[in-house]
């Protein structure tokens, strides 16, 4: 018996708790990519800005500033930003705030023991020198709930709308990533040659993007080619963070939760538009359009979820 | 080493006038002794950060927003014999009976007032009595299943009890958790001496719920009814819905179908529920019985526990019995309903509808504590002896304008503990709330709540007002 107020929280705390972990990631990766990247190879903060879906709100809150420190400040520590990890760990904080009689008392230790570092020590850790471990201990301490839920939680009908929420949005990640940074590579292979001897570099951060760099060194051995990369992110169902893995277990908590008929056609149309994007993972512009589609398809999934289970229509 | 110095004119709960330990304390005085101050302080600080870090949690309100606080925790605990909380649960135990068998009496025959025990004109003008609940049979003829009563002792040692709440009585949660970090905090101490273990008492509250079923449910369902996160006692609301296994809903959660049943509204449909555990007021259950424009209520809620649907704990109308003016007649319930001598004294209790006890009252406005008869919270008592003659005279008037509303009691010199403060251990006033379930059996917990006030000479206790707690040992004599 999971009650519908209480599965809207859950979903949305694993939602949160998700896009903490995975801002952290693009964050850390972008800064060490910055680093690896010599002055002559014209780069900007903003790609991070359109990955983390937060451009347009940043333009407004920040009046086109487009310098390292504000934009790492607005994706970290900004509260006002819903998207920021500050937010996204306080958000998720008080979904498991008020949903501590189904999840597991540690799960919630950890992540108001996340939430009280985030908001004593995310200032600090914007500066470059602190940026790397202060996301390390964050994304630690977020693999540590998930590794609490994974271990001790009931697999029962609140673990599994945990399991969807964090699906979604790991999906919704890593189809943004796909969709900016390696469109825009895949764009920029007309660029000057002194470009191009950095696309490696460049290739290597998108997969780490997603932690997806030795995996994908596993699966593909050899250097690194732009389309295999794509196709792994996207399609490979052996990545747990590939967007076809996502949905695969998006399927299986559905099959398992109430109304299955009602809310799978959903993932079905996902899989569909996810078949249709494996055949652009050579061009970026069309790339990018079809990442719009998968985009659309998680948003479908996330409509029938809240529809069916939150609001009830039956 | 800490000195802990001897109370002067109160009655300490651990250390006696010459200095030396009570019974029941030896232990624990022998090992304060043997510490600095510093290290002292060091455990009380690693015991703030476990109730931190573990989110044990109140509610203020400031500004109209529910801030979410720390749980204040003294880690010097209060100590009681079992000898003696044994007395004082058998006379817990008695009033409970007492209580119990009078709501049930108003709501039926009222032979308590065909008798000439209370006052006919006490009822009607009762704020707490529910009409809606006449002719209702709830289980056992319980309907105060979850009481918490607050006792204090004088400075002769005598412990009153101060008030019975019957309605939403809130704080056992803390017991519970103060006794976790206490474990932590002084785990030498409960390896050296027998302390009574609180832990049982979910299990015996989610006995309790289930016994509430209505006949035939064999397996029931159990909602805890709470008014949601904003609320002061969310924390324990979440608490207890956890330890008894209970769905913890809000009203907006329930639904009540044509059949009476009350359903749950979940991602599968509408699932019924048996047993209600609410913390939420009267008042607010309901909004076609009571409050119409309550949001935090089920629609046909009433109706569904009069046609036996579904019980709920405590029993709408319970709080008939929790109010400052009828608290002045237990004594006497208790002798009717039981045919017994009270075994715990009442605090003496002045009615200002009584035009001689009223004169009594406004003439000795200086040395007595004059409260609201339904107010909760410490909020809205006047200490004599503390206010401004101008405060007092502004009293007068309120009383004079209401005497229904209001009664006095002398003030009690409430005992102290020995409590941890910047520069060192020093005397705060306590008092006690032990929680009491009745159905077919009656469980008290092994001592309760203490609650402190930190500030000094301060007798408000109230976590809402500045007040903190601590935990409180029933030590077995070795």
């Amino acid at each position: 018996m999971l009650l519908s107020r209480v599965a809207d929280r859950l979903y949305w705390g694993a939602r949160y708790a998700e896009r903490a972990q995975s801002t952290a990631r693009i964050v850390r990766t972008y800064t060490e990519l910055m680093v690896d990247l010599p002055v002559s190879v014209l780069t900007s903060w903003e790609p991070l800005l359109a990955v983390a879906g937060s451009g347009v709100a940043f333009d407004l809150a920040c009046g086109g500033a487009t310098d390292e420190a504000s934009i790492v400040a607005y994706l970290l520590a900004d509260t006002t930003n819903p998207g920021s990890l500050a937010a996204s760990v306080a958000q998720a904080r008080e979904n498991l705030r008020t949903t501590r009689e189904i999840v597991p008392r540690e799960a919630w230790q950890t992540l108001n023991d996340l939430h009280h570092d985030v908001v004593a020590n995310v200032d600090g850790g914007c500066a470059r020198a602190n940026r790397a471990r202060f996301l390390n201990r964050v994304i630690g301490e977020c693999q540590q709930l998930n590794g609490v839920l994974a271990t001790v939680m009931l697999r029962d009908e609140a673990y599994d709308v945990w399991q969807l929420g964090e699906a979604v949005e790991r999906a919704d990640m890593t189809t943004r990533v796909v969709g900016v940074r390696a469109a825009a590579l895949l764009m920029s292979h007309g660029g000057d040659d002194a470009q191009r001897a950095y696309d490696d570099v460049q290739w290597m951060s998108v997969l780490r993007s997603v932690s997806a760099l030795q995996m994908y060194q596993r699966a593909h051995a050899g250097a690194i080619d732009a389309r295999d990369a794509v196709e792994f992110l996207l399609l490979d169902p052996r990545f747990p963070r590939s967007v076809a893995a996502c949905a695969q277990r998006i399927r299986h908590c559905l099959e398992r939760l109430p109304h299955p008929a009602r809310t799978l056609p959903a993932v079905s149309a996902l899989d569909a538009v996810l078949r249709d994007a494996a055949s652009h993972t050579h061009d970026g512009a069309a790339l990018d359009g079809a990442m719009d589609d998968v985009q659309t398809g998680l948003a479908a999934v996330n409509d029938i979820v809240q529809r069916t289970f939150v609001r009830g229509d039956h | 080493m800490v000195k802990v110095r001897a109370p002067g004119t109160h009655w300490d709960e651990l250390v006696t006038p010459e200095g030396g330990p009570r019974p029941g304390a030896e232990a624990l005085l022998d090992v304060l002794s043997g510490m600095t101050l510093a290290e002292l302080t060091e455990r009380q600080t690693l015991a703030e950060l476990d109730i931190v870090m573990s989110g044990v949690t109140f509610t203020v309100y400031h500004d109209g927003r529910g801030i979410d606080r720390a749980w204040p925790f003294d880690i010097i605990p209060r100590v009681i014999t079992a000898t003696e909380w044994r007395r004082i649960e058998q006379g817990l135990v008695q009033r409970m009976r007492a209580l119990n068998a009078f709501i049930d009496d108003l709501y039926h025959e009222q032979r308590v007032i065909a008798d000439g025990v209370f006052p006919a004109e006490l009822l009607e003008q009762s704020a707490n009595f529910r009409p809606q609940c006449r002719g209702v049979r709830p289980k056992f003829g319980v309907w105060a299943h979850i009481c918490g009563s607050d006792l204090v002792r004088d400075a002769d040692g005598t412990v009153y009890v101060l008030e019975d709440n019957l309605r939403v009585p809130s704080g056992v949660s803390y017991v519970l958790e103060n006794r976790a970090v206490s474990k932590r905090v002084f785990a030498d101490l409960f390896a050296r001496q027998s302390i009574l273990p609180v832990d049982r008492y979910t299990d015996e509250l989610a006995r309790l719920l289930a016994s509430l079923a209505p006949d035939g449910v064999r397996r029931p369902r159990v909602a805890v009814l709470t008014p949601g996160i904003h609320n002061s006692a969310y924390f324990e609301h979440s608490f207890l819905a956890q330890r008894i296994g209970a769905a913890l809903v809000e009203g907006s959660d329930l639904v009540v179908g044509d059949d009476d049943g009350v359903y749950m509204r979940t991602i599968a449909g509408l699932e019924r529920v048996d047993v209600i555990y609410r913390r939420v007021d009267d008042l607010f259950l309901d909004p076609e019985a009571f409050r119409a424009d309550s949001m935090l209520g089920v629609p046909g809620l009433m109706r569904a526990w009069r046609a036996g649907r579904v019980a709920i704990a405590n029993a709408p109308g319970a709080g008939v019995a929790d109010d400052k003016v009828v608290y002045a007649w237990v004594p006497d319930l208790i002798r009717y309903y039981t045919g017994e001598e009270p075994l715990l004294p009442n605090v003496p209790t002045y009615r200002c509808h009584l035009p001689e006890e009223r004169a009594y009252v406004l003439s000795h406005l200086d040395q007595l504590v004059v409260k609201p008869a339904n107010e909760s919270g410490g909020y809205g008592l006047l200490i004599g002896n503390r206010a401004t003659p101008e405060q007092r005279r502004e009293q007068a008037a309120v009383i004079e304008a209401d005497p229904r509303n209001w009664v006095a009691q002398p003030i009690l010199s409430l005992s102290t503990v020995p409590t941890l403060r910047e520069h060192g251990i020093e005397p705060r006033h306590v008092d006690l709330r032990p929680f009491i379930l009745s159905g077919a059996t009656t469980y008290v917990t092994a001592g309760g709540l203490t609650r402190v006030a930190l500030t000094e000479g301060s007798l408000i206790v109230n976590s809402s007002q500045g007040g903190g707690s601590k935990d409180t040992w029933i030590v077995e004599a070795p």
